[in-house]
Protein backbone atom coordinates (compact mmCIF):
# COMPACT_ATOMS: atom_id res chain seq x y z
CA UNK A 1 0.00 0.00 0.00
CA UNK A 2 1.21 3.51 -0.80
CA UNK A 3 1.16 6.04 1.99
CA UNK A 4 0.30 9.71 1.57
CA UNK A 5 0.85 11.96 4.56
CA UNK A 6 -0.97 15.27 4.24
CA UNK A 7 0.08 18.32 6.22
CA UNK A 8 -1.75 21.62 6.26
CA UNK A 9 -0.30 25.09 6.63
CA UNK A 10 -3.64 26.04 8.18
CA UNK A 11 -2.78 23.96 11.26
CA UNK A 12 -5.41 21.31 10.59
CA UNK A 13 -4.31 17.94 11.96
CA UNK A 14 -2.17 15.80 9.68
CA UNK A 15 -3.93 13.07 7.75
CA UNK A 16 -2.40 9.78 6.67
CA UNK A 17 -3.94 7.97 3.72
CA UNK A 18 -3.05 4.43 2.71
CA UNK A 19 -4.18 3.31 -0.70
CA UNK A 20 -3.46 0.93 -3.55
CA UNK A 21 -2.32 2.94 -6.63
CA UNK A 22 -3.42 0.08 -8.90
CA UNK A 23 -7.07 0.84 -8.02
CA UNK A 24 -6.99 4.36 -9.49
CA UNK A 25 -8.99 6.35 -10.48
CA UNK A 26 -10.62 6.89 -7.10
CA UNK A 27 -13.01 9.60 -8.31
CA UNK A 28 -13.45 11.66 -11.48
CA UNK A 29 -11.17 14.72 -11.34
CA UNK A 30 -7.45 14.97 -12.08
CA UNK A 31 -5.20 12.33 -13.57
CA UNK A 32 -6.08 8.87 -12.23
CA UNK A 33 -3.98 8.18 -9.13
CA UNK A 34 -2.90 11.81 -8.81
CA UNK A 35 -2.57 13.53 -5.46
CA UNK A 36 -5.83 15.36 -6.24
CA UNK A 37 -7.59 12.08 -7.08
CA UNK A 38 -6.44 10.46 -3.82
CA UNK A 39 -7.23 13.47 -1.62
CA UNK A 40 -10.73 14.02 -2.99
CA UNK A 41 -11.52 10.33 -2.62
CA UNK A 42 -10.54 10.54 1.05
CA UNK A 43 -12.64 13.57 1.89
CA UNK A 44 -9.88 16.18 1.70
CA UNK A 45 -10.97 19.15 -0.34
CA UNK A 46 -8.32 20.50 -2.67
CA UNK A 47 -9.49 23.31 -4.95
CA UNK A 48 -9.39 22.42 -8.66
CA UNK A 49 -11.16 25.17 -10.53
CA UNK A 50 -10.30 23.80 -13.97
CA UNK A 51 -11.69 20.38 -13.09
CA UNK A 52 -8.23 18.85 -12.65
CA UNK A 53 -7.22 19.39 -16.28
CA UNK A 54 -3.89 21.17 -15.84
CA UNK A 55 -5.28 24.57 -16.76
CA UNK A 56 -4.84 26.51 -13.50
CA UNK A 57 -2.79 26.43 -10.29
CA UNK A 58 -5.53 26.08 -7.70
CA UNK A 59 -4.40 22.55 -6.68
CA UNK A 60 -0.80 23.60 -6.00
CA UNK A 61 0.87 21.44 -3.32
CA UNK A 62 4.41 21.25 -1.99
CA UNK A 63 5.99 17.80 -1.90
CA UNK A 64 8.02 17.46 1.31
CA UNK A 65 9.09 13.87 0.75
CA UNK A 66 8.87 11.28 -2.00
CA UNK A 67 9.23 13.53 -5.05
CA UNK A 68 11.00 10.64 -6.77
CA UNK A 69 7.89 8.48 -6.46
CA UNK A 70 5.75 10.87 -8.47
CA UNK A 71 5.24 10.94 -12.22
CA UNK A 72 7.36 13.56 -13.98
CA UNK A 73 6.01 16.98 -14.83
CA UNK A 74 5.37 18.16 -18.37
CA UNK A 75 5.84 21.64 -19.85
CA UNK A 76 2.19 22.57 -19.32
CA UNK A 77 2.46 21.92 -15.58
CA UNK A 78 5.78 23.76 -15.29
CA UNK A 79 4.43 26.75 -17.22
CA UNK A 80 1.47 26.97 -14.86
CA UNK A 81 3.55 26.48 -11.73
CA UNK A 82 5.69 29.45 -12.80
CA UNK A 83 2.63 31.56 -12.02
CA UNK A 84 1.64 29.87 -8.77
CA UNK A 85 1.95 31.96 -5.62
CA UNK A 86 4.43 30.49 -3.13
CA UNK A 87 6.26 28.39 -5.72
CA UNK A 88 8.98 26.09 -4.30
CA UNK A 89 11.45 23.73 -6.02
CA UNK A 90 9.22 20.80 -5.01
CA UNK A 91 5.90 22.35 -5.98
CA UNK A 92 3.54 20.23 -8.04
CA UNK A 93 0.01 20.49 -9.31
CA UNK A 94 -2.05 17.97 -7.38
CA UNK A 95 -4.02 17.05 -10.50
CA UNK A 96 -0.89 16.07 -12.45
CA UNK A 97 1.44 14.37 -9.94
CA UNK A 98 0.57 10.67 -10.04
CA UNK A 99 1.64 8.19 -7.35
CA UNK A 100 2.39 4.98 -9.22
CA UNK A 101 4.70 3.10 -6.84
CA UNK A 102 2.70 0.81 -4.50
CA UNK A 103 5.39 1.26 -1.81
CA UNK A 104 5.66 5.03 -2.13
CA UNK A 105 5.72 7.19 0.96
CA UNK A 106 4.84 10.73 0.10
CA UNK A 107 4.47 13.78 2.31
CA UNK A 108 2.60 16.75 0.85
CA UNK A 109 2.05 20.15 2.37
CA UNK A 110 -1.06 22.08 1.47
CA UNK A 111 -0.49 25.85 1.51
CA UNK A 112 -3.21 28.00 3.06
CA UNK A 113 -3.96 29.75 -0.21
CA UNK A 114 -4.55 26.39 -1.91
CA UNK A 115 -7.38 25.66 0.52
CA UNK A 116 -8.93 29.06 0.78
CA UNK A 117 -9.09 30.86 -2.52
CA UNK A 118 -12.71 31.80 -2.61
CA UNK A 119 -13.74 34.96 -0.83
CA UNK A 120 -16.21 34.22 1.95
CA UNK A 121 -14.93 30.69 2.60
CA UNK A 122 -14.00 31.39 6.21
CA UNK A 123 -11.12 33.77 6.53
CA UNK B 1 -9.86 36.86 -5.15
CA UNK B 2 -12.30 34.42 -6.59
CA UNK B 3 -15.93 34.47 -5.52
CA UNK B 4 -18.80 32.00 -5.59
CA UNK B 5 -21.89 33.14 -7.46
CA UNK B 6 -25.08 31.98 -9.09
CA UNK B 7 -25.54 33.09 -12.68
CA UNK B 8 -28.90 33.07 -14.38
CA UNK B 9 -29.11 31.99 -18.01
CA UNK B 10 -30.32 35.15 -19.74
CA UNK B 11 -29.71 34.45 -23.42
CA UNK B 12 -28.56 31.73 -25.79
CA UNK B 13 -26.94 32.38 -29.16
CA UNK B 14 -26.23 29.49 -31.50
CA UNK B 15 -23.18 29.85 -33.73
CA UNK B 16 -23.88 26.56 -35.50
CA UNK B 17 -25.39 23.16 -34.80
CA UNK B 18 -23.04 22.35 -31.95
CA UNK B 19 -21.49 25.65 -30.86
CA UNK B 20 -23.32 28.00 -28.57
CA UNK B 21 -22.85 31.12 -26.47
CA UNK B 22 -24.54 31.23 -23.09
CA UNK B 23 -25.05 34.60 -21.45
CA UNK B 24 -25.18 34.47 -17.67
CA UNK B 25 -26.61 37.35 -15.68
CA UNK B 26 -24.70 37.79 -12.41
CA UNK B 27 -26.04 39.38 -9.23
CA UNK B 28 -22.82 41.37 -8.69
CA UNK B 29 -19.86 42.56 -10.74
CA UNK B 30 -17.21 39.94 -11.40
CA UNK B 31 -13.75 41.47 -11.31
CA UNK B 32 -11.78 39.49 -13.87
CA UNK B 33 -8.93 39.99 -16.31
CA UNK B 34 -9.42 39.41 -20.04
CA UNK B 35 -8.65 35.74 -20.72
CA UNK B 36 -9.63 34.29 -17.36
CA UNK B 37 -12.21 31.57 -16.84
CA UNK B 38 -15.05 30.62 -14.54
CA UNK B 39 -15.49 27.22 -12.99
CA UNK B 40 -19.04 25.90 -13.25
CA UNK B 41 -20.38 23.40 -10.73
CA UNK B 42 -22.92 21.33 -12.61
CA UNK B 43 -25.31 18.90 -10.90
CA UNK B 44 -25.24 15.89 -13.21
CA UNK B 45 -26.17 12.33 -12.31
CA UNK B 46 -26.08 12.93 -8.56
CA UNK B 47 -22.56 14.35 -8.71
CA UNK B 48 -21.15 17.83 -9.03
CA UNK B 49 -19.12 18.16 -12.21
CA UNK B 50 -16.55 20.94 -12.29
CA UNK B 51 -16.20 22.44 -15.74
CA UNK B 52 -14.06 25.46 -16.62
CA UNK B 53 -15.25 27.91 -19.28
CA UNK B 54 -13.30 30.88 -20.54
CA UNK B 55 -15.10 34.17 -20.31
CA UNK B 56 -15.73 35.30 -23.88
CA UNK B 57 -17.05 38.72 -22.85
CA UNK B 58 -15.08 41.69 -21.56
CA UNK B 59 -14.71 42.87 -17.94
CA UNK B 60 -16.59 46.04 -18.90
CA UNK B 61 -19.75 43.89 -19.21
CA UNK B 62 -19.03 42.18 -15.93
CA UNK B 63 -22.60 41.35 -14.87
CA UNK B 64 -23.38 39.76 -18.21
CA UNK B 65 -20.94 36.98 -18.72
CA UNK B 66 -20.62 35.11 -22.00
CA UNK B 67 -19.25 31.60 -22.24
CA UNK B 68 -18.77 29.73 -25.49
CA UNK B 69 -18.98 26.00 -25.73
CA UNK B 70 -19.13 23.07 -28.08
CA UNK B 71 -21.55 20.23 -27.56
CA UNK B 72 -19.08 17.44 -26.82
CA UNK B 73 -20.32 14.01 -27.96
CA UNK B 74 -20.85 12.01 -24.76
CA UNK B 75 -19.78 15.01 -22.66
CA UNK B 76 -22.11 15.25 -19.64
CA UNK B 77 -21.13 18.85 -18.79
CA UNK B 78 -21.83 20.32 -22.22
CA UNK B 79 -25.03 18.28 -22.62
CA UNK B 80 -26.26 19.63 -19.30
CA UNK B 81 -25.52 23.23 -20.31
CA UNK B 82 -27.03 22.81 -23.78
CA UNK B 83 -30.21 21.52 -22.13
CA UNK B 84 -30.64 24.43 -19.71
CA UNK B 85 -33.76 26.58 -20.18
CA UNK B 86 -33.63 30.36 -20.01
CA UNK B 87 -33.83 31.52 -16.42
CA UNK B 88 -32.03 28.46 -15.04
CA UNK B 89 -29.24 29.09 -12.56
CA UNK B 90 -25.63 27.98 -12.85
CA UNK B 91 -23.43 27.86 -9.77
CA UNK B 92 -19.93 29.08 -10.51
CA UNK B 93 -16.68 30.26 -8.97
CA UNK B 94 -14.13 32.58 -10.42
CA UNK B 95 -12.35 34.28 -11.89
CA UNK B 96 -9.51 31.81 -12.29
CA UNK B 97 -6.50 31.34 -14.47
CA UNK B 98 -3.20 32.91 -15.36
CA UNK B 99 -3.79 33.13 -19.11
CA UNK B 100 -4.75 36.78 -19.41
CA UNK B 101 -3.78 40.08 -20.94
CA UNK B 102 -4.27 43.30 -19.01
CA UNK B 103 -2.39 45.67 -21.30
CA UNK B 104 -1.07 45.44 -24.82
CA UNK B 105 2.55 44.22 -24.79
CA UNK B 106 5.30 46.54 -26.02
CA UNK B 107 5.80 44.26 -29.01
CA UNK B 108 3.89 42.78 -31.91
CA UNK B 109 1.13 40.67 -30.41
CA UNK B 110 -0.11 37.55 -32.16
CA UNK B 111 -3.23 35.71 -31.09
CA UNK B 112 -3.65 32.17 -32.35
CA UNK B 113 -7.16 30.82 -31.88
CA UNK B 114 -8.38 27.42 -33.00
CA UNK B 115 -12.18 27.08 -33.15
CA UNK B 116 -13.81 27.95 -29.82
CA UNK B 117 -10.33 28.79 -28.56
CA UNK B 118 -11.25 32.30 -29.61
CA UNK B 119 -13.33 32.62 -26.40
CA UNK B 120 -10.60 33.95 -24.07
CA UNK B 121 -8.77 35.59 -27.00
CA UNK B 122 -11.74 37.84 -27.78
CA UNK B 123 -11.59 39.94 -24.57
CA UNK B 124 -7.78 39.86 -24.70
CA UNK B 125 -7.84 41.20 -28.23
CA UNK B 126 -10.30 43.94 -27.31
CA UNK B 127 -8.08 44.93 -24.38
CA UNK B 128 -4.95 44.84 -26.52
CA UNK B 129 -6.58 47.21 -28.99
CA UNK B 130 -7.94 49.49 -26.26
CA UNK B 131 -4.43 49.83 -24.79
CA UNK B 132 -2.57 49.69 -28.10
CA UNK B 133 1.07 50.66 -28.08
CA UNK B 134 1.40 51.19 -31.82
CA UNK B 135 2.79 47.72 -32.39
CA UNK B 136 0.93 45.42 -34.77
CA UNK B 137 -1.79 43.19 -33.35
CA UNK B 138 -2.57 40.04 -35.30
CA UNK B 139 -5.10 37.26 -35.01
CA UNK B 140 -4.88 33.99 -36.83
CA UNK B 141 -8.29 32.37 -36.50
CA UNK B 142 -8.43 28.72 -37.44
CA UNK B 143 -11.74 27.08 -38.23
CA UNK B 144 -13.25 24.38 -40.44
CA UNK B 145 -14.20 27.04 -43.01
CA UNK B 146 -14.07 30.85 -43.30
CA UNK B 147 -17.81 31.02 -42.48
CA UNK B 148 -17.21 29.17 -39.22
CA UNK B 149 -14.83 31.75 -37.78
CA UNK B 150 -16.59 32.84 -34.61
CA UNK B 151 -17.29 36.58 -34.08
CA UNK B 152 -16.36 37.19 -37.69
CA UNK B 153 -18.39 40.41 -38.09
CA UNK B 154 -16.90 41.78 -34.89
CA UNK B 155 -13.37 40.97 -36.07
CA UNK B 156 -14.00 42.77 -39.34
CA UNK B 157 -15.31 45.82 -37.48
CA UNK B 158 -12.31 45.82 -35.15
CA UNK B 159 -9.93 45.66 -38.10
CA UNK B 160 -11.68 48.66 -39.68
CA UNK B 161 -11.56 50.67 -36.47
CA UNK B 162 -8.00 49.78 -35.44
CA UNK B 163 -5.39 50.01 -38.20
CA UNK B 164 -2.70 48.10 -36.23
CA UNK B 165 -5.04 45.11 -36.16
CA UNK B 166 -5.35 42.51 -38.91
CA UNK B 167 -6.85 39.07 -38.76
CA UNK B 168 -6.76 36.12 -41.08
CA UNK B 169 -8.57 32.83 -41.39
CA UNK B 170 -6.66 29.61 -41.86
CA UNK B 171 -8.09 26.08 -42.10
CA UNK B 172 -7.73 24.30 -38.75
CA UNK B 173 -5.57 21.54 -40.15
CA UNK B 174 -3.12 24.07 -41.60
CA UNK B 175 -2.64 26.20 -38.48
CA UNK B 176 0.78 24.85 -37.46
CA UNK B 177 2.16 25.13 -40.99
CA UNK B 178 0.82 28.66 -41.38
CA UNK B 179 2.28 29.75 -38.04
CA UNK B 180 5.63 28.28 -39.01
CA UNK B 181 5.55 30.03 -42.38
CA UNK B 182 4.56 33.44 -40.99
CA UNK B 183 6.37 33.62 -37.69
CA UNK B 184 9.34 31.28 -37.98
CA UNK B 185 10.49 31.07 -41.60
CA UNK B 186 9.58 34.52 -42.91
CA UNK B 187 11.95 36.57 -40.72
CA UNK B 188 14.36 36.42 -37.80
CA UNK B 189 12.24 38.67 -35.57
CA UNK B 190 11.75 36.86 -32.27
CA UNK B 191 10.35 39.77 -30.28
CA UNK B 192 6.68 38.87 -30.87
CA UNK B 193 4.34 37.89 -28.06
CA UNK B 194 1.97 34.98 -28.62
CA UNK B 195 -1.30 34.04 -26.98
CA UNK B 196 -2.60 30.65 -28.07
CA UNK B 197 -5.86 28.89 -27.26
CA UNK B 198 -7.58 25.83 -28.63
CA UNK B 199 -8.64 22.29 -27.93
CA UNK B 200 -6.21 19.39 -27.83
CA UNK B 201 -2.70 18.82 -29.13
CA UNK B 202 -2.59 21.77 -31.51
CA UNK B 203 -1.85 24.02 -28.54
CA UNK B 204 1.34 22.29 -27.29
CA UNK B 205 2.32 21.78 -30.94
CA UNK B 206 2.23 25.55 -31.53
CA UNK B 207 3.91 26.27 -28.19
CA UNK B 208 6.82 23.93 -28.97
CA UNK B 209 7.11 25.15 -32.57
CA UNK B 210 7.51 28.76 -31.44
CA UNK B 211 9.75 28.14 -28.45
CA UNK B 212 12.06 25.88 -30.43
CA UNK B 213 12.28 28.57 -33.10
CA UNK B 214 13.78 30.96 -30.56
CA UNK B 215 10.88 32.79 -28.98
CA UNK B 216 11.28 33.23 -25.23
CA UNK B 217 9.35 30.75 -23.13
CA UNK B 218 7.33 33.50 -21.45
CA UNK B 219 6.62 35.19 -24.76
CA UNK B 220 4.50 32.18 -25.69
CA UNK B 221 1.45 32.04 -23.44
CA UNK B 222 -1.24 29.46 -24.00
CA UNK B 223 -4.31 27.76 -22.68
CA UNK B 224 -5.08 24.23 -23.71
CA UNK B 225 -8.52 22.67 -23.27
Amino acid sequence: MAKLRVQFESGEPERVIEFDPARAPFQHDGRPGSILDVLLAHGIHLEHACGGNCACTTCHVVVKKGMEHLSGSEDAEEDLLDKAPGLTPTSRLGCQAVIEDPDAEIVVWIPKYTINQISGHGG
Amino acid sequence: MAVELEGRLAEVVDHGADTRSLFLRLPVDLDFRPGQFISCQLPVGGKTLIRPYSIASSPEESRRLEILLNLVPGGPGSHYLFGLPLGATVRLTGPWGSFFLERAPEAETVFLADGTGIAPIRPMLRRALATATGHPVRLVAAAASPQRVLYRAELEALAQAHPPFRWEYVPSGALADEVSRRYVERDADRSRRFFICGVGTIVPTLRDLLRRAGYERRAVQYEKW
